[in-house]
């Protein structure tokens, strides 16, 4: 089967935002929870199978400032971790649109 | 300060962590000490299926993580499977509170399917039929055994609430060996019948006194020993003489104040957690049922936690001083006391925000109650 570069999150996660920007990732069927800091719960909240790596890593770069070097590099871990997870897969690229 | 940054500084969560619903106001049982019954928690006609579904969808769009599903007893409800089959679409796990005696191998295979309960916690007084029975009926002692058994050969974690009262305080012994050793739970957890509900009316035969009480903290301390911690308890004899005797070492080393007290800190209820009657009244906690919030599906939940003013009103109990009140005045405990439960404060003394005397240090001792000596 072929895929794009679109990451899709697993819609049946929870993601529990607080008012300081920061959110759980709950998984019901496991019951596991992780802590997100402000910048992975926005990278999370794109993973709608219509963001590409670049794109997410664009609109990123525009909502901060003195991003680091290697900001793409933290980006392309964490939604390896995710995928690895199984909390994020790929979007099927004939089903979407790319931004 | 914004509303925002207020909230974020008390540590109180955009919208409810977990949610206590309490399905029904059946019950097969009448027990003794129940604290649902003739309190504001019971609540008139329960509500229809569609209505629950309709406020799990709710709940999930407030990402709200868990549920416990209580009574009332739960099993009562025709639609039970429906309801946890909606909790489980909504994205959601569960807990389940119950008397067990209606636990069949059929709905413990259903619960097991769902992949999502967190665990059962059923109701055992006793050691055998007599103790537990004396105040839940004949025949509930086997009927909630056989329940737990269910469950077990489901695998699903159950969890064993033990209600201390006077015609079982003498059995706690037999009760952690049959819980831990006969039936091999993992633990299990105390309190004791406390001033609320049922028990009101049933006080002097059911409450424990003040040496009932000294021997229930001192043979649970022995027993958690002996068990390696397995015993546990939020409130009653066990949690009270670990903290206690705590805030005693304290008060003798005369300690710097311990974390959160000399202030109405015991309860973080309302910061993380709410509860729905069984009518679909919000209300801060199972136990103050009578502060009502507003009603699902009509009223916005996640409006209702941050903005009503009684929630508001509760969260600011923090800021209360024990040295505002009279009772508290020259209490050599103050530094090392959160005030405890408002509601235990409300049902005896008719206001959330004021230190419950039920677990006050210092009017049991005054009362002839002795600390255990430490295990």
């Amino acid at each position: 089967m072929k895929y794009d570069n679109k990451p899709l999150a697993d819609p049946l996660l929870v993601l529990r935002e607080e008012f300081d920007d920061w959110a759980i990732l709950f998984d019901p069927d496991t019951g596991d929870s992780f802590g997100l800091n402000p910048v992975s719960v926005f990278i999370f909240k794109h993973l709608d199978g219509r963001h590409t790596l670049q794109s997410i890593m664009t609109e990123l770069l525009d909502k901060c400032e003195d991003a680091p070097d290697d900001a793409e590099q933290y980006v392309r871990d964490f939604i390896d971790d995710l995928v690895e997870r199984g909390f994020a897969g790929y979007a099927l690229g004939a089903e979407v649109n790319a931004l | 300060m914004t509303m925002d940054n207020r909230l974020t500084h008390m540590r109180v969560m955009k919208t409810p962590k977990s949610v206590d619903l309490s399905i029904t106001n059946r019950c097969n049982l009448r027990c003794s000490y129940c604290y649902h019954f003739t309190s504001e928690s019971e609540s008139g006609t329960d509500l229809p299926t569609q209505e629950w579904l309709r406020f799990f969808e709710e709940l999930n769009r407030c990402a709200v993580m868990d549920v416990t599903i209580a009574g009332g007893e739960p099993f009562m409800r025709e639609d039970l499977k429906e309801l946890i089959e909606g909790v489980v679409r909504n994205r959601m796990r569960f807990s389940i509170l119950s008397n067990g005696t209606l636990i069949t191998d059929e709905m413990a295979a259903f619960i097991a399917a769902t992949g999502r309960c967190n665990s059962v916690q059923i109701s055992i007084d006793g050691s055998f039929p007599g103790s537990h029975d004396a105040f839940r009926g004949e025949g509930n002692f086997a009927r909630a055994v056989a329940g737990l058994k269910h469950l077990q050969n489901h695998h699903i974690p159950v969890t064993v609430r033990v209600t201390i009262h006077r015609h079982n305080v003498s059995d706690l012994e037999e009760i952690a060996r049959f819980l831990l050793e006969e039936l091999k739970l993992p633990g299990f957890s105390t309190n004791a019948a406390s001033y609320a509900g049922l028990c009101r009316t049933f006080s002097d035969e059911v409450q424990l006194t003040v040496d009932e009480r000294s021997l229930a903290m001192e043979t649970l301390l022995r027993l958690d020993n002996k068990y390696e911690g397995r015993i546990g308890a939020q409130a009653g004899p066990l949690a009270e003489a670990r903290y206690w005797l705590e805030m005693e070492r304290a008060r003798k080393e005369n300690r710097d104040p311990m974390t959160d007290c000399g202030y109405l800190r015991s309860c973080g209820g309302g910061f993380s957690k709410m509860a729905v009657r069984a009518d679909g009244e919000m209300v801060p906690c199972t136990q103050m049922s009578h502060i009502e919030l507003g009603r699902i599906n009509r009223d916005d939940l996640a409006e209702v936690w941050i903005t009503h003013s009684e929630l508001i009103r509760l969260r600011d109990r923090r800021d209360i001083s024990l040295n505002d009140f009279e009772s508290c005045q020259e209490c050599e405990y103050i530094p090392y006391c959160r005030g405890y439960c408002p509601a235990m404060a409300y049902t005896i003394m008719g206001q959330e925000n004021h230190p419950s005397p039920d677990a006050c240090l210092k009017l049991f001792l005054e009362a002839g109650g002795r600390l255990p000596e430490q295990v």
